[in-house]
C-alpha cells in the first residue's frame, strides 16, 4: 500500500477542470483565497497532520429536491425555494439556511446513480465503493491507513442509536471494525468491576505485561503483540472515559440539546482527540409519507447543528485535515405519492463533501430539468469511494496487501472524481 | 539427528511420483514419513529443532486440538501420572472417540462451511447436529462433501446438509465464492467480472464454470408447507463478459481446468417433474447434481489438497498454502510434494479424518515446543523447527475459559446426576452415557459460549485471529467473567481459597488455567503479587486468576 505521492490535502497545483466548478466568475476570487491560506509554515504543519474523516449519514435517504438539488417550479420540485449561499451562483434548498452560509467550505455532487432503490444495497455501495462483496467500509480503510501506530483510540467510531449490524472491516483486521457508540453513552464494558480497586487493577495490569513478556520472549511475536495491544487500547479507553461523560452546557446551547446535537458535539470531541473516522448518524429520512413536513423537521435539526460543527472544525484549523461527507444510501423519488411522500430513489441524487483534499465551492454533475435522471457527469458509489480515499491521501488505485492477498482498494473499473480533488 | 533416512526418502519420492500405490507398500507410518520429509526441507537447520514438549504441554495441546478445550486438572494429572510407554498415542485414540471431539469438529466445520451466516431456511442447530453426527461416526470427508453439495432440501434426512446451498439462497455471488474457498481452496470472487487482476491463474471461466452447475437451479417454495427447497430447470446457460476487455465467453459446468461437463442429448420429455407453482422442478438430467461427483472425483486434486491443507493448518498453525483459500501458481505450497503425498494418502484411506488427524498429531513436528531454539530461525518460511503458538478459536476460548474457572466441571456434575437419574441401568463409563452427559453440559453452557463467541468472533470469516479493544474490555470488565470469578459457587476461586499457602494457590491456579506447573520464578512473582497487596486476600487471588485468563499464554495453544 503506497500513499498517494505529494497528495497533501493542500497540493498547490490543484487542477480544476470542470466548466461549472464554482461558476466561472467565482473561480478567480476563491482560488486567490485558497492560495492565500497556504503560508509555508502552515503547509508544513498540515503535511504532518493526521488526516481524518467525518461522515454525517442521513439515514433513510434525504431528498435531493429538499436539500442539494432544488428544482423550483418544476413538475416534481415540491414547495420549497432555493436560496443563495456563500458561493455566488450556487443555490441549495431554503431548509438549509445555516449550511448555505458554509457552502464555501463544501462541494456538491448532483449526479449520483447507484442503480438501486434498496436501503442495504445503497448503504453498502456508498460505504464500500463496491456494489457487492466483502469489502471494508470507508471508515475501516481510513482506520487502517491513516491511524498512527501509537494512537491508542479506536480508528473508526460510529455514533448512532439503531442497530444496523454491518460487517464494516471486511477482510481488514478486527481493530478496524467500527466501534459503535449508542448515542453519547460510553462503549460496553468500559467500567472496572465495582469490587476491584484502582491500585490493584494497576498492579494486575503490570503482572499481565510481565507474563506476556515472558511468554512472547522466544515465540513469533506478531499475534502476541496484537493481543497485547488490544489490552493497551482497552486501558487507554478506560482512562479516557471522561470523553463520554457530561457534555458542556454552553456547547450544548450552541449544538442543540436534541440527540443529533449531542452526537455532533461528541463527534467534535472524538475528532479533536484523534479518532481517525467519526461517523454520526441522523435517523429518520425515509419519508414515504409526509415528505415535506418531515424534511422541515429533520433538516431544521440537522442544519444549524451541522453548520455549527463544520464551523468549529474550521475555526480550530482542522478542516484542512478533516474530510467531511454528508450522504445517504440514496435520494427520493421525483414523483410525490398519494401520502405526500417520496419513495426510494437511487437513480439521480446528491451528496455534499468538503474539507481535506476537496476543492470547495463546487458543483459536480447535474440532473435534467425535472430531476428524473442524471444529465451530466454520472457517478456512483465506486467513484465517490475513490474520491474520498484520494482526498485523504490514500491511493485508491493501489492494492490492499494482507497476508499474501492483494485486493484493489477502490473498484478498478471506476476512478476518482478528479475535478473535486484539491 | 536422523537426517539420512533412506526408506523414508525413497517412499517420499515415490509417494510424490506414484501418488496412489507407494505408501501402502511401505511399512513406515505416515507420521514418520511426514517428519522425514520436513527434515529433508530443513537441511542443516534440522539440528536447531525445538525439543519435544513435556507431558503437560502435550496434554493441553491435544485436548485443545481434539476436544476444543483445555484439560481439567484431573484429566491432566491422570495423563501425567500414566506410566504406559505409548500413553500419548493412547490419549489421542481416547480423545478421538469422545463426544467432545465430534462437538469440536462440528464447530470447526460449521464455521468453515457457513461462515457464521444467520439462519435463512435451515436451522443452524440442525446443520450443526448433522455435522456432529457425521464426525461422531467418522463419515468419510468425500461423503460429507457430497451430501452438502448434493442436497436440495427435499429429503428430510438430508435437509440439514442443504443449509450450505439453501441458506445462501443459491445466489451466485455468495455460493460460488463459498464453493471455491471452502472446497477448492480458491477465492474466485475477484474473477467474477474479469480474470483476477493479481492472480494469473484465477480465470473468469473458473468462476463461471462453478456458477454453471447452479445456473438452472432456483428456490422453490412449497405452496402448502411453505418449506423452501431447490428446484431445477433444463434451460439456462452461463455467458460472461470481461469488464476489462469486453470479450464475451461461455462455459458449461466445470471445475477449474478440468473438462467441461457436457449435457447429454436432451430426452423428448426432459422432466421427471415439470416445474410449476405446485411442483419442484426435477429434470431427468440435472446440472446441479453433477457438482458433488465432479468435486470429489479423483481427477480433482484441488478438493483433497484443500482439505488436507486445512486440517494441517488446524493442527500445525499454518497451512502449506497461506491464506488457506489462495491456492495459485504465484503462491506455491511451502512443501508441495508433502502436500500432494498427504492428499493422495488421504484419498487412499477413504478420506478418513480421524486417521489423518491422528497421524499429524503423532508427528514430532506437531509435538515440538513452540519456543524457537534460535531467534534467527523464527521468521524463516515454515520449516517446522518448532511448533507455532496457535490462537484459540472463539469456541475453544469460550470452553477453555469455563473449564479453567470450574464452570464446566460443575455443569458436568449436574449432568452426571441427571443422566444417572434418567437412565438407571446405564453404565456411566459407556459411550452412550458420555454422549448424553456432553449434550447436557453443552445445552446448559451454550448461552455463555454464544456470548463469548459473539464478542470474539471475527467479522472476517477467513481470519483465524483477531484482537480488538472490545475483546480486552470484555475480559477485564465483562459480566460473565466476573460472575465466574465469584466465591460461594464452588468454582475455581472457592477451591483456591481453601489453601492458606500462597505457593499452593499459585500452583493450583497454574494447573487449572495454564495446564502446567509454575516454575520457581513464576511462583515467586505470583506469590509476591498476592502478598504485597493491601486488599483482602480473596480480591487479590481473584485478580491473579483474572490476569492469568487475560494473558497471552491462555489465549494461545502454545
Amino acid at each position: 500500500m503506497t500513499k498517494r505521492r505529494n497528495a497533501g490535502c493542500n497540493a498547490v497545483d490543484h487542477h480544476v477542470t470542470r466548466r461549472n466548478f464554482m461558476g466561472t466568475g467565482a473561480m478567480a476570487g476563491a482560488m486567490a483565497g485558497f492560495g492565500g491560506l497556504l503560508t509555508p509554515s502552515m503547509a508544513k504543519e498540515m503535511k504532518s497532520g493526521q488526516k481524518q474523516i467525518l461522515q454525517v449519514y442521513l439515514q433513510g435517504g434525504v431528498s435531493q429536491f429538499e436539500s442539494w438539488d432544488c428544482k423550483p417550479g418544476t413538475k416534481y420540485g415540491g414547495p420549497f425555494r432555493p436560496i443563495s449561499t456563500s458561493v455566488p451562483g450556487v443555490q441549495i434548498c431554503e431548509l438549509l439556511p445555516y449550511t448555505a452560509q458554509k457552502m464555501h467550505l463544501l462541494s456538491v455532487v448532483r449526479s449520483i446513480n447507484l442503480q438501486t432503490d434498496d436501503h442495504t444495497v445503497g448503504r453498502l455501495f456508498m460505504e464500500k465503493g463496491r456494489k457487492n462483496g466483502d469489502y471494508p467500509f470507508v471508515g475501516a480503510v481510513a482506520s487502517k491507513y491513516l491511524t498512527a501506530a501509537d494512537n491508542p483510540l479506536p480508528g473508526y467510531v460510529h455514533i448512532t442509536t439503531r442497530g444496523l449490524v454491518d460487517q464494516t472491516a471486511g477482510f481488514l483486521e478486527s481493530k478496524h471494525e467500527m466501534m459503535r457508540l449508542e448515542g453519547v453513552k460510553p462503549p460496553t464494558n468500559l467500567e472496572r468491576p465495582k469490587d476491584l480497586s484502582k491500585s490493584l487493577a494497576i498492579r494486575a495490569e503490570g503482572l499481565r505485561q510481565q507474563l506476556n513478556q515472558q511468554f512472547g520472549g522466544k515465540r513469533s511475536r506478531a499475534l502476541i503483540d496484537s493481543y497485547d495491544t488490544s489490552f493497551e487500547q482497552a486501558q487507554q479507553l478506560m482512562a479516557r472515559s471522561d470523553l463520554f461523560e457530561k457534555q458542556d452546557e454552553k456547547e450544548l446551547d450552541r449544538y442543540g440539546r436534541h440527540w443529533f446535537g449531542r452526537r455532533c458535539l461528541l463527534a467534535r470531541t472524538l475528532l479533536e482527540q484523534g479518532v481517525t473516522c467519526v461517523k454520526v448518524t441522523h435517523h429518520g429520512y425515509d419519508t414515504h409519507a409526509e415528505n415535506f413536513n418531515f424534511h422541515v423537521e429533520q433538516l431544521d435539526e440537522f442544519d444549524k447543528t451541522f453548520a455549527t460543527l463544520l464551523g468549529d472544525i474550521e475555526d480550530r484549523g482542522m478542516l484542512d485535515n478533516v474530510l467531511v461527507i454528508i450522504y445517504s444510501e440514496f435520494g427520493r423519488t421525483p414523483k410525490v405519492n398519494h401520502k405526500y411522500g417520496r419513495d426510494h430513489w437511487g437513480k439521480s441524487f446528491s451528496i455534499a463533501l468538503g474539507g481535506c483534499g476537496i476543492q470547495p465551492g463546487g458543483v459536480v454533475g447535474a440532473t435534467n430539468a425535472d430531476g428524473t435522471e442524471v444529465s451530466d457527469r454520472e457517478v456512483d458509489g465506486a467513484h465517490l469511494f475513490h474520491t474520498y480515499m484520494q482526498a485523504v491521501g490514500i491511493d485508491s488505485q493501489s492494492d490492499h496487501t494482507l497476508d499474501g492477498r492483494s485486493v484493489p482498494i477502490g473498484d478498478p473499473v471506476a476512478a476518482p472524481i478528479k475535478e473535486l480533488l484539491a | 539427528m536422523r537426517y539420512i533416512y533412506i526408506p523414508g526418502l525413497i517412499c517420499f519420492l515415490w509417494g510424490a511420483l506414484l501418488p496412489c500405490s507407494a505408501l501402502s507398500a511401505q511399512d513406515q507410518s505416515l507420521h514418520d514419513i511426514i517428519d522425514d520429509s520436513l527434515r529433508q526441507a530443513q537441511g542443516d537447520l534440522a539440528d536447531r529443532s525445538a525439543s519435544v514438549i513435556d507431558d503437560y504441554g502435550f496434554a493441553r495441546r491435544v485436548y485443545l486440538d481434539l476436544t476444543g478445550r483445555i484439560p481439567s486438572p484431573t484429566q491432566l494429572a491422570s495423563f501425567v501420572e500414566d506410566e504406559q510407554a505409548n500413553k500419548r498415542e493412547a490419549l489421542v485414540d481416547q480423545l478421538l472417540n469422545t463426544p467432545e471431539y465430534a462437538r469440536h469438529m462440528q464447530y470447526v466445520f460449521d464455521v468453515m462451511f457457513m461462515e457464521r451466516l444467520p439462519k435463512k431456511h435451515v436451522a443452524p442447530e440442525d446443520f450443526q447436529g448433522y455435522l456432529r453426527t457425521a464426525f461422531s461416526s467418522n463419515k468419510p470427508y468425500d461423503a460429507l462433501a457430497s451430501e452438502i453439495l448434493g442436497s436440495d432440501g427435499s429429503k428430510p434426512e438430508l435437509r440439514p446438509a442443504s443449509r450450505f446451498l439453501l441458506d445462501r439462497e443459491i445466489k451466485r455471488e455468495e455460493t460460488v465464492r463459498a464453493i471455491g474457498r471452502v472446497f477448492l481452496g480458491r477465492d474466485l470472487q475477484c474473477a467474477q467480472c474479469h480474470n483476477h487482476p493479481n492472480v494469473d491463474d484465477y480465470l473468469q471461466q473458473h468462476y463461471f464454470g462453478v456458477a454453471a452447475f447452479l445456473q438452472r437451479s432456483y428456490l422453490f417454495t412449497d405452496p402448502k408447507s411453505k418449506v423452501v427447497s431447490i428446484g431445477d430447470k433444463v434451460e439456462g446457460d452461463v455467458k460472461f463478459t470481461s469488464v476489462f476487455t469486453g470479450e464475451e465467453s461461455q462455459t458449461q459446468p466445470r471445475i477449474l481446468e478440468l473438462a467441461e461437463i457436457v449435457d447429454p442429448e436432451p430426452a423428448e420429455e426432459p422432466y421427471e417433474v415439470k416445474p410449476d407453482t405446485n411442483n419442484r422442478g426435477v429434470p431427468k438430467y440435472t446440472r446441479r447434481l453433477q457438482l458433488a461427483p465432479a468435486m470429489i472425483d479423483a481427477e480433482n486434486t484441488a478438493f483433497r489438497q484443500n482439505i488436507v491443507n486445512r486440517i494441517w493448518a488446524m493442527l500445525m498453525g499454518q497451512g502449506f498454502v497461506e491464506p488457506l483459500d489462495m491456492f495459485h501458481l504465484g503462491n506455491p505450497p511451502s512443501h508441495p510434494e508433502l502436500l500432494a503425498l498427504l492428499a493422495d494418502d488421504f484419498m487412499q484411506h477413504q478420506y478418513d479424518l480421524k486417521y489423518l488427524i491422528k497421524e499429524l498429531v503423532m508427528t514430532e513436528a506437531y509435538q515440538r515446543e513452540s519456543e524457537f531454539v534460535d531467534v534467527a530461525d523464527a521468521e524463516e518460511r515454515p520449516l517446522y523447527l518448532n511448533s507455532s503458538a496457535k490462537p484459540l478459536s472463539p469456541e475453544q476460548f469460550a470452553w477453555s475459559l469455563m473449564q479453567a474457572v470450574g464452570v464446566v466441571e460443575q455443569s458436568r456434575q449436574v449432568a452426571i446426576a441427571a443422566v444417572t437419574k434418567e437412565n438407571e441401568s446405564l453404565e456411566l463409563s459407556s459411550p452412550e452415557a458420555a454422549k448424553l452427559i456432553e449434550e447436557k453440559v453443552h445445552a446448559a453452557l451454550k448461552p455463555s459460549v454464544d456470548k463469548v463467541v459473539g464478542v470474539f468472533a471475527s467479522s472476517n470469516a477467513a481470519s483465524r485471529f483477531d484482537a480488538s479493544a472490545n475483546h480486552a474490555l470484555y475480559l477485564l470488565n465483562g459480566p460473565e467473567v466476573s460472575s465466574w470469578l465469584a466465591t460461594g459457587k464452588q468454582y475455581l476461586l472457592d477451591d483456591l481459597l481453601k489453601s492458606d499457602h500462597n505457593a499452593d494457590v499459585v500452583k493450583s491456579a497454574y494447573l487449572a488455567i495454564y495446564s502446567r506447573l509454575p516454575n520457581e520464578a513464576e511462583t515467586g512473582i505470583a506469590t509476591a503479587f498476592i502478598e504485597q497487596s493491601e486488599e483482602a486476600r480473596e480480591e487479590v487471588i481473584r485478580e491473579l486468576v483474572r490476569t492469568l485468563l487475560c494473558s497471552a499464554e491462555f489465549r494461545f495453544n502454545k
